[in-house]
């Protein structure tokens, strides 16, 4: 089963490996200068740029798969497999170009950091496991890289773990994704247990047979006999076909949740700004958040069985997340915090794309914000540079006069964000408004327009207090522009900012995945426009939501010295700057639940098992011993009185017992 | 001598040479037992380099038999028949070079050197003979050679002030363990009427006429019950994290290595293919056991304060994932089993030694009281968080295949212990191992640590080779599935033939639409 490898499949290996062979060879290799170990990573991750730009235009669009055999037990058949097809081409041009401004970024902002090996190590091994979830062409494979994503992330929030805050949401972040990572193996189980196989492309022809056969529910009635023994009953609702395929999609959506940090387990996103701000910007735009929607586009086929229920569910659920963490945005103070919301807000948006049958649209919006975010958060790490790592923007101002690269990319991305057009954002959003209007599923559509009034709010917020205005603080009055191996990663990505929107990326993606109206690339200029003559209704909505955001902020933040927006809304301010309180819950929650279970347990090992059975058993021995000891007297009329006792006993039972008087 | 006879008479001759050296000529001492570990080491890795799947009658290579008691007025037969297959091949070779780190990281010991090193090269051919031999009686006599000088070796260089409780407790444990498993064999020869203790011969006798059901149902309880106290399978588990938590460190690295593994192996030998009938009225009970291992020790393992206690329990909770691949019955989750119990090998040596080597350096394990020495002891503070994740199933290490192997194969079987079982997996387990990183490594430096000095160059030896196996076998994981599955179908065959076949178990697997799809894509 060991392939030949076609070019296209050597290219795919060496943007794979090289960035892996550069985190090993920085941790085995002692080398004394630490600045080799940042150009070998920035190296593998450039080759790996060129290679994908290469693969993305040169390439032909058919899916090209390389398996090697990774492990093949009964019916248990992993490879170690590569899926090469437009999706992961346009991904691994993200993951690559994104990240390799961060990796050049990097190698500014942590210049004499103590530990600058490790760092590139570690965003090494980062960038080698996303490529990998990337890359994978099977549900295992993808949750190898799933883990080792995880991993990576929880040792690069917690790359200063003497702060005991990074230390922390280090943890929180790697425990936060098991919970999700827990459904989505148990949904890997499931599909392997129904379809026979964990491959992609035998997956989507078994769902495909399935269908064509009228089995709707494409073999997974095979687990209604399973899940009757766990729930011990067979009632209709459990092992209907619908339910099974329902229960399968949101096992495996529950790994997406823990990855792109949705509602209920977002909570470990915004704590993981406690890494350094590279990092941040590599977690929210190229890597790690994008994981899941990717997951979820590709694995898009098993969500959209029919009779399946999941993307009802995981519409909601994106939805939800956009609203919750958009409020969330208003009142925090922290640059990185918000900008920490306004992620898990757009994450919403895509997962709700996927869950309102539009992956396209998902993918659309994951490419873009990742250049946009990727430049706010490169941006945001600039001022924080400049002001000597003060976060609060209460505390800066006026910085656009002083740092003005930093301030006009960092303006390109805000007006992305917040869906203005021509910039990349807006056609993106557009087209996820526009099919929550196809799918005539108004609330969501009406609550993605007023999530699209949040963002322009909270981000103008944060524009006019940081950059504009007079300078609040000593270090705000003192900044100057950050070096230049700083701010051009910010004027290359500044690029895409402005010009991803109209590409005709969304073509590119069409050609992957199903859509029932898929965008047509006719030229930049015409798609500079489709969105109006597309759906006049979304674009017109979105629009009038960045207008009325950022009117509203202006009224409240040109020139403000202090926030009042507590004095309008009362108590919804202090809720959203609280968070809402769900790590409160959770912590509550899982102190009662899992503590409570965990110190009882350990009460029963050591006073139940360990000290009333153990010790019980070996006190009754020895209390017997005792008594034993008690008739080995020593003394021979005891013995002889025994004795005669004994033969007794001995005789009286025999002739009693074996009488023939029965 | 052949080469599989060699490693494991390799330490127990030198064991003979070491006592023949003065007592203080210390270094010689040293010298002999790293040379013959190493040794035994390379003998067993060439072992594994010359196996090759290719079948063979009976399953067994590297055969060696030679007649030894044959007394035929009592039916007597008792000969050297040593062989090597899939199962026990890994466990040979994980044992021998857990045995060559253990010597590495003897050199905490600073009194009786010559009787502690005799130990242990004893309790070295003991473990490796154990897997190697072929006859019952060979068995289970190294089984007890290895067993005995584990017991002394706690007493006499243990550490803490429980020490003579752990010493007392472990040894009772495990001498009742043993012998009810004895009492389960010695039934086993009886009533097979082979009158053999030779596993081959036994398994074809019981091939040709199986043994009577009641027979079955009563010595299948005591082989499990007698090799489940030995693997402290829950609730006999509490003799573990007390006994590992006093024991010197080289001796907790190869009981919780390497002999622990004795029972399992035993289970899956004997046990589940000569009685298969016996197993299957208890494999359930034994799937719901293995919960206690998993989720209920990994509970506890929370709330531990002192490391060796917390890596006891979580050994202890490893345990389970055996358990329930053996349990499953089926070629995935059993040859899972066998993947988890070389790798958990690995692994409970590797952390045993570090924790051993931290308390050498700091003269606590006390979580508490540690703190932010990731930056004063750079390599010992990454072996460990390596060690840590590896033990919460991280891939790229060999648990996480062998584990997630148990979990696909167990489920069709027992969904909902497999339900949990993946919760105290990735869940349970993330959280205690975590713990012990945040609480050890991360945080800031305390004055108290910072003249702590990093290991030297040698002492990394034993623990660059421990991660090295575990990153290799997770990394490349035919290695080991490859030469094991053979060897499984051959038992799950016997195990899978029933006196009265009933219902056919989930280990086949249903088709339904399985063809067409398995032919869908081939690679190009």
């Amino acid at each position: 089963m060991e392939p030949t490898l076609s070019p296209t499949g050597y290219a795919a290996l060496t943007i794979l490996l090289l960035p892996l062979a550069a985190a090993v060879v920085a941790l085995v290799c002692p080398c004394p200068d630490p600045e080799r170990t940042a150009n070998r990573s920035i190296g593998a991750i450039a080759i790996g740029f060129i290679l994908s730009l290469g693969l993305f235009f040169f390439a032909s669009d058919k899916a090209q798969e390389i398996n090697f055999n990774w492990l093949a037990v009964g019916d248990l058949k992993v490879s170690f497999g590569l899926l090469l097809d437009p999706l992961s081409k346009l991904m691994l041009l993200v993951v690559t170009g994104v990240g390799l401004m961060i990796h050049i970024y990097s190698r500014g902002y942590l210049h004499g950091d103590r530990s600058y090996r490790r760092y590139f190590a570690s965003l090494s091994l980062f960038t080698f496991s996303m490529l990998g979830i990337v890359l994978a062409n099977n549900l295992f494979m993808m949750f190898v890289f799933w883990e080792l994503v995880g991993v990576s992330s929880y040792l690069l929030i917690g790359f200063w773990f003497e702060k005991n805050s990074a230390a922390d949401a280090a943890k929180k972040a790697f425990l936060t994704n098991r919970v999700g990572d827990f459904g989505f193996i148990l949904g890997i189980i499931l599909t392997w247990a129904a379809l026979g196989s964990v491959n992609f492309t035998e997956l989507a022809s078994a769902v495909e047979l399935g269908g064509r056969l009228a089995d709707k529910s494409a073999g997974f009635s095979v687990l209604a006999e399973p899940l009757g023994k766990i729930f011990q009953s067979t009632s209709w609702w459990l092992v209907h076909p619908n339910v099974l395929v329902t229960l399968v999609g949101l096992l495996l959506f529950m790994g997406a949740m823990g990855k792109s940090a949705q509602f209920p387990l977002h909570v470990w996103l915004p704590d993981a700004m406690e890494g350094p701000t590279p990092v941040s910007a590599l977690i929210h735009a190229a890597t790690m958040v994008a994981a899941g929607v990717f997951m979820l586009c590709r694995i898009f086929f098993l969500l959209d069985i029919p009779g399946s229920h999941a993307l009802e569910f995981i519409a909601w659920i994106g939805g939800v997340t956009a609203l919750l963490a958009a409020l969330m945005a208003l009142q925090q103070n922290d640059i990185k915090r918000i900008l920490a919301y306004s992620t898990l807000s757009q994450l919403g948006y895509m997962v709700m794309a996927v869950g309102l049958h539009a992956p396209g649209p998902a993918m659309f919006h994951l490419t873009t914000h990742a250049a946009f975010k990727a430049l706010l958060f490169l941006g945001a790490g600039s001022v924080i540079y400049a002001c000597h790592h003060e976060q609060n923007i209460w505390k800066m101002g006026g910085l656009r006069d002083a740092m003005p690269r930093t301030w006009w990319t960092f303006l390109w991305g805000t007006l992305a964000l917040c869906g203005m057009w021509p910039f990349a954002g807006f056609f993106s959003k557009d087209a996820i408004l526009a099919a929550a209007l196809e799918h005539k599923n108004i609330p969501l559509f009406v609550l993605g327009v007023f999530v699209a009034g949040l963002t322009t709010f909270y981000m103008s917020r944060l524009v006019l207090v940081a950059f504009c205005g007079n300078a609040r603080s000593e270090e705000a009055s003192h900044a100057h522009e950050s070096p230049g191996v700083m701010t051009w990663p910010l004027v290359v990505l500044a690029v895409p900012t402005l010009l991803a929107g109209a590409m005709g990326i969304d073509a590119f993606i069409a050609k992957a995945l199903p859509s029932e109206h898929p965008p047509h690339n006719e030229g930049f200029l015409d798609n500079l426009f489709a969105p109006f003559n597309h759906n006049i209704l979304a674009a017109g909505f979105g629009l009038l939501a960045v207008v009325a955001g950022y009117q509203l902020a202006r009224a409240l933040y040109v020139n403000a010295d202090r926030d009042r927006l507590p004095e309008k809304i009362g108590v919804l301010a202090k809720m959203a700057r609280d968070r809402f309180y769900f790590d409160e819950l959770y912590e509550w929650f899982i102190s009662v639940t899992q503590e409570t279970l965990a110190r009882v347990a350990d009460w029963v090992d050591r006073w139940i098992i360990a000290g009333l059975l153990v010790r019980g058993t070996h006190g009754t021995t020895e209390l017997f011993g005792r008594a034993l000891r008690l008739v080995q007297t020593g003394s021979l009329q005891t013995y002889a009185f025994l004795f005669a006792a004994g033969v007794v006993l001995v005789l009286a039972w025999q002739l009693l017992g074996n009488s023939p008087t029965h | 001598m052949s080469l599989l006879s060699a490693i494991f008479l390799l330490p127990l001759l030198a064991a003979l040479v070491v006592l023949c050296i003065p007592r203080n000529y210390k270094f010689v001492i040293r010298l002999v037992t790293l040379g013959a570990t190493f040794a035994s080491m390379l003998l067993a890795l060439a072992l594994f380099a010359k196996y090759n799947a290719a079948p063979v009658e009976n399953g067994f290579k590297f055969v060696e038999r030679h007649a030894w008691v044959s007394v035929s007025a009592l039916k007597l037969d008792i000969g050297w028949h040593l062989g090597v297959d899939g199962i026990n091949l890994g466990l040979i070779v994980m044992g021998a070079i857990v045995a060559f780190a253990a010597a590495c990281v003897s050199r905490e010991i600073k009194r009786l050197e010559k009787e502690y090193y005799t130990l242990l090269l004893v309790m070295t051919g003991g473990i490796l003979g154990a897997f190697a031999s072929l006859n019952l009686f060979f068995f289970y006599f190294f089984h007890e050679l290895a067993l005995v000088p584990t017991f002394i070796m706690i007493g006499v260089w243990g550490h803490g002030e429980n020490r003579n409780y752990a010493t007392f407790k472990i040894t009772i444990y495990l001498s009742l363990g043993a012998l009810i498993a004895l009492a389960g064999l010695v039934a086993l020869y009886l009533q097979s009427g082979a009158n053999t203790f030779d596993i081959v011969e036994l398994t074809q006798a019981v091939k040709a006429r199986p043994l009577p059901l009641a027979a079955q149902s009563l010595i299948f309880p005591l082989l499990l019950f007698g090799f489940g106290i030995l693997v402290s399978l829950w609730p006999f588990h509490t003799w573990a994290p007390l006994g590992y938590g006093a024991a010197p460190t080289a001796t907790a690295m190869l009981h919780a290595g390497v002999l622990k593994k004795f029972g399992l192996y035993g289970l899956l030998r004997v046990g589940i293919p000569l009685m298969p009938d016996g197993a299957a009225a208890w494999l359930e009970i034994l799937a719901f056991l293995c919960l206690g291992n998993i989720v209920y020790c990994g509970l506890v393992a929370m709330r531990q304060k002192d490391l060796n206690l917390l890596i006891g329990n979580s050994s202890v909770a490893h345990m389970g994932f055996i358990f329930l691949g053996i349990a499953s019955l089926n070629i995935v989750g059993v040859t899972g089993a066998v993947v988890v119990m070389v790798a958990h090998g690995f692994l409970a040596a590797l952390t045993f030694g570090l924790s051993g080597a931290l308390r050498e350096k700091t003269g606590t394990l006390e979580m508490e009281k540690l703190g932010g020495l990731l930056r004063q002891i750079p390599f010992l503070g990454a072996a460990v968080v390596m060690a840590m994740l590896a033990g919460c199933g991280l891939p790229g290490f060999a648990n996480f295949v062998g584990e997630a192997m148990v979990l696909f194969g167990s489920w069709r079987v027992f969904p909902l212990v497999t339900t949990l079982a993946t919760w105290g997996a990735l869940i349970i387990g993330a959280i205690y191992m975590l713990r012990a990183v945040r609480k050890i490594l991360h945080g800031p430096e305390k004055p108290e640590w910072a003249a702590l000095k990093d290991a030297s160059a040698w002492a990394k030896v034993p623990f660059v080779l421990l991660l090295a196996a575990l990153l290799l076998l997770g990394v490349w994981p035919r290695l080991l599935t490859d030469k094991i599955q053979p060897s499984v179908a051959a038992i799950l065959t016997m195990a899978n033939t029933r006196a009265a076949d009933k219902a056919p178990r989930a280990g086949e697997v249903k088709k339904a639409a399985g063809e067409a799809k398995q032919r869908a894509v081939q690679p190009r």
